[in-house]
């Protein structure tokens, strides 16, 4: 990266009043947001993308695009649905230039023995559920998640993912189905 | 409520079950009626063992995050901001100086092709330029081409040099 000019420092500095101007919320009200959702945005994206640092990269570029949106919010579910929405868009951006340098999600309980512990056993279930999760389509995926560890309605699914709400149940059907048979194949 | 599923078709009460598990609230007695339904359909057993995995799953996960802190996302989305609003302001200029580079070429090619009518034959210079040679027989004709060739890459070579001096190109 080459040094900044003076001149460049001087137009950052002239600008920096504007980028305050430009963002959706202001700190405090950015940090009390980030607080309650960052941690589930970044599973969410670790598990769509099977990849941590992938996760971490997309995490911020999520909020920087939801501060830099000219979408009005009217309530907090709102405004992380719509966050949620940012996620699942940068996640589909991603599988079209696939990075080369990709960290699989959790190696240490991947390799647990699931007869040592009940931990053990949590783990190994946990292990199942990644990779059967990964043979799944994105969009299987990405409702399942949604529905089940995120607790949407359909109504916010379907906003989410674009989607009409009628078809969600039977995609939801379908996608926990499919699941479900690559689970107890596994167990099998 | 004891609607037996086959396991292909949907259940209506998968929703509510579902809501328990993201709730955590599945083991309240309150909700007998829905856990004794779970215990009978195959389609909401389903929905409860996958939800309840899922749940765990994010739990970990969540437990594991390793998200940065909030003022650092703010910090660099600030300076990224900042970065953008100063490119944006330097956009105008870089696209004057792609104008005045513009139009210098043009202007130059334009001056060439005036020099050319006149330089070609049949043209005032041409015929001016003839005579030149003709009472001068000391200055070759290869040697009068050749400095006509660096003069006029120099005026091509000229303009272009100034752009990229003094044009702004982000690293």
């Amino acid at each position: 990266m080459r040094e900044m000019t003076l001149s460049e420092l001087s137009r950052l500095d002239a600008a920096a009043g504007e980028a305050d101007e430009v963002f959706q919320m202001d700190e405090d009200a950015f940090r009390l947001f980030y607080e309650r959702t960052a941690r589930p945005v970044w599973a969410y994206l670790a598990r769509m993308t099977g990849d941590a640092r992938q996760a971490d990269d997309l995490l911020q570029e999520a909020y920087y695009r939801l501060l830099r949106a000219k979408t009005t919010y009217e309530t907090e579910t709102h405004r992380r649905n719509y966050l949620f929405r940012i996620a699942t868009n940068l996640v589909h951006d991603m599988r079209r230039r696939p990075r080369v340098d990709a960290v699989p999600l959790s190696d240490d309980w991947e390799h647990a023995d699931p007869r040592q512990s009940d931990a053990a056993g949590h783990a190994a279930r946990r292990v199942d559920l990644s990779r059967a999760m990964a043979r799944l389509k994105p969009r299987e995926r990405e409702l399942l998640w949604l529905a089940y560890a995120q607790g949407s309605s359909h109504q916010e699914i379907a906003a989410t993912l674009r989607l009409k709400t009628s078809s969600i149940k039977a995609l939801l059907f379908r996608a926990r189905h499919r699941l479900a048979t690559m689970l107890r194949e596994r167990e099998s | 409520m004891s609607r037996q599923s086959n396991g292909y078709d949907p259940c209506p009460h998968e929703q509510a079950i579902a809501d328990l598990v993201v709730a955590g609230r599945l083991l309240d007695e309150s909700d007998n009626a829905l856990r004794a339904h779970a215990a009978e359909c195959r389609a909401c057993a389903e929905t409860l063992e996958l939800a309840r995995l899922l749940q765990d799953d994010q739990k970990a996960l969540c437990a594991e995050a390793p998200v940065p802190s909030a003022g650092t996302v703010w910090w660099r989305a600030t300076i990224r901001a900042r970065a953008e609003a100063a490119r944006t302001a330097g956009q105008p200029i870089t696209l004057l100086q792609g104008i005045a580079a513009a139009t210098a070429v043009g202007l130059f090619v334009a001056l060439v092709g005036t020099w050319w009518r006149s330089v070609a034959p049949g043209g005032i210079w041409f015929e001016r330029f003839n005579e030149l040679l003709s009472q001068s027989a000391s200055v070759p004709a290869a040697l009068a081409l050749s400095l006509l060739l660096v003069l006029a890459a120099c005026l091509i070579v000229a303009p272009i040099a100034v752009f990229l001096a003094t044009a702004d190109f982000e690293s």
